[in-house]
């Protein structure tokens, strides 16, 4: 298929998609809050970024992931690559992560309120925990996958600990490092709208809750239509060219 | 068997240190009882909870909807795929489609599906439908498109109809795709579910734990979280992870 049938079909597709709602959004008996069509999601569009709300709700959200997942990889990785230098470390240590990790923030969300109370700090600290324990998980497997002969081999070399710490184990774990990151990303974004929705101070997720009191189902639409996008953004421009230039790179296949 | 014990006892000790650290942690008087209680509290809480059923009703909900999730949405997304699949054309243009309905799948459905459906069973149940269908929906194209052609014209030569095709080409084919697919989209489902469950209902353990959060019942939340969790790692450990196995072993196209 060249790139111009690509195009074509696309058009194709989204006028069908777009007349179909259409469609439906007028001729179906149900109240308009039910199936608002495609104009009323893009003049509430208009009207919200006119006003600066969805601006400033995008940045809030996208503030809070930024700033829990530089925390998360700050702490994850060094401690997952610490448990995993040792192998009975890493034996003990795996089933502990692994039990935190499939709880999920949100799980503990309603511990935190308690905790710190309704507001920033429990969202932050909730997305925190939900990247955090897949980035050191993967780290920890990262660096017990690195084959001991390139250890036994630099060591007889003469290297120190530092020095094969550096130069084999961080290198060997980076591709595991990145697909951790990946994952606790995605696990972490779908964390924080639910947090937001739960703990009600902006953002995205607090705006698309807030939108369904009101009925303004415009509004969920395009919060859900931003929240999508924003991921696959994140996901095809960041996270997979990362996965793919550490695999690339690192990646340790074994033959 | 002796090997089968000791790997027991190492996925054991962990446990006990952190019980025990846990405990100590709650005696040494530096955090107060309703913050944390002890694991003893905790766990007369769960015995509690589960003598007067309460613990086993709210399982029950949130395990039924996985389960209807993965009855109703499993079947219909591998159909859809394996269809999509046949026609590289539509493929290719479906295929950033879906992984878009996969960015948003989940909780971020929730206040569209609470318009819809209002408060209670029908919502909660949607997100859970809604995150396996597209995750196993997505995996399955992906895994159909992964079956080398070669495998089809061979088929095709042999004079296989299309029927054929589908049943012993393509989803055999994508079956290890298929089956990673359903494995993560239980593990998107279920943290999806819990969140669902704290804002929309009142029943499951999602509600229970967001519930006792309103009581300041910390014993009771960690009750909860300490059985989602365990709930997870035995659906994960005894049933998702074998199956994945099996079926790489069985279909996987390993490639020499």
């Amino acid at each position: 298929m060249t790139a111009r049938e690509t195009v074509l079909t696309w058009i194709l597709l989204l006028a069908g998609f777009f007349g179909a709602w259409s469609l439906a959004a007028a001729t179906l008996p149900v109240p308009s809050y039910v199936l608002p069509p495609p104009s009323a999601v893009l003049s509430a569009s208009r009207d919200l970024i006119v006003k600066g709300i969805l601006p400033t709700y995008v940045a809030e959200s996208v503030r809070r992931m930024v700033t829990a997942a530089l925390v998360a990889f700050a702490i994850g990785v060094p401690v997952g690559v610490a448990l995993g230098m040792s192998r009975r470390l890493a034996e003990f240590a795996f089933p502990i992560l692994n039990f935190f990790q499939s709880v999920s923030g949100i799980a503990w969300l309603p511990l935190m309120l308690v905790w710190f109370g309704f507001g920033e700090r429990t969202i932050l600290v909730a997305v925190n925990y939900t990247v955090v324990f897949p980035v050191a998980l993967s780290a920890l497997l990262g660096v017990r996958s690195v084959p001991r002969i390139y250890v036994n081999g630099l060591r007889t070399l003469g290297a120190s600990r530092w020095r094969i710490a550096r130069d084999v184990i961080l290198p060997g774990a980076l591709p595991n490092i990145a697909t951790g990151m990946r994952l606790g990303l995605a696990y972490g974004w779908r964390a924080l709208i639910a947090a937001e929705m739960l703990v009600g101070a902006h953002g995205l997720g607090f705006m698309i809750f807030s939108a369904q009191n009101f009925h303004l189902t415009a509004r969920i639409m395009l919060g859900m239509v931003v929240i999508g996008a924003l991921w696959l953004v994140l996901d095809y421009f960041v996270l997979r060219p990362l996965e793919q230039a550490t695999i690339e790179r690192w990646g340790l296949i074994q033959r | 068997m002796r090997r089968r014990l000791g790997s027991l006892v190492r996925g054991v000790a962990p446990f006990v240190v952190l019980v025990a650290a846990w405990a100590a942690l709650t005696r040494s008087g530096l955090v107060a009882e309703i913050f944390l209680p002890p694991p003893e509290a905790v766990a007369r809480t769960g015995w509690e909870m589960a003598r007067d059923g309460s613990l086993w009703t709210n399982i029950v909900a949130s395990l039924g909807r996985v389960l209807v999730g993965l009855v109703v949405s499993v079947p219909l997304a591998i159909g859809f795929g394996v269809l999509v699949g046949l026609s590289r054309r539509l493929a290719t243009v479906l295929e950033p489609v879906a992984s878009f309905f996969n960015a948003l799948s989940g909780i971020a459905w929730l206040p569209l599906a609470m318009t819809w459906f209002g408060l209670g069973w029908g919502s909660v149940t949607f997100i859970m439908l809604n995150t396996v269908f597209f995750l196993v929906f997505f995996n399955t194209l992906v895994g159909v498109r992964t079956v080398p052609r070669v495998f089809e014209h061979a088929l095709r030569t042999l004079g296989g109809s299309r029927r054929h095709l589908i049943v012993q080409v393509l989803i055999p084919g994508a079956m290890p795709s298929i089956v990673a697919g359903i494995r993560m989209s239980i593990g998107f489902g279920w943290r999806a579910l819990i969140a669902a469950e704290m804002i929309a209902t009142s029943t499951g353990l999602g509600f229970l734990i967001f519930n006792a959060q309103n009581f300041h019942q910390t014993d009771t939340i960690l009750a909860g979280i300490i059985t989602i969790g365990v709930l997870w790692l035995a659906t994960d450990r005894l049933l998702l992870q074998p199956l994945e196995r099996w079926t790489v072993e069985r279909w996987g196209l390993v490639s020499s």
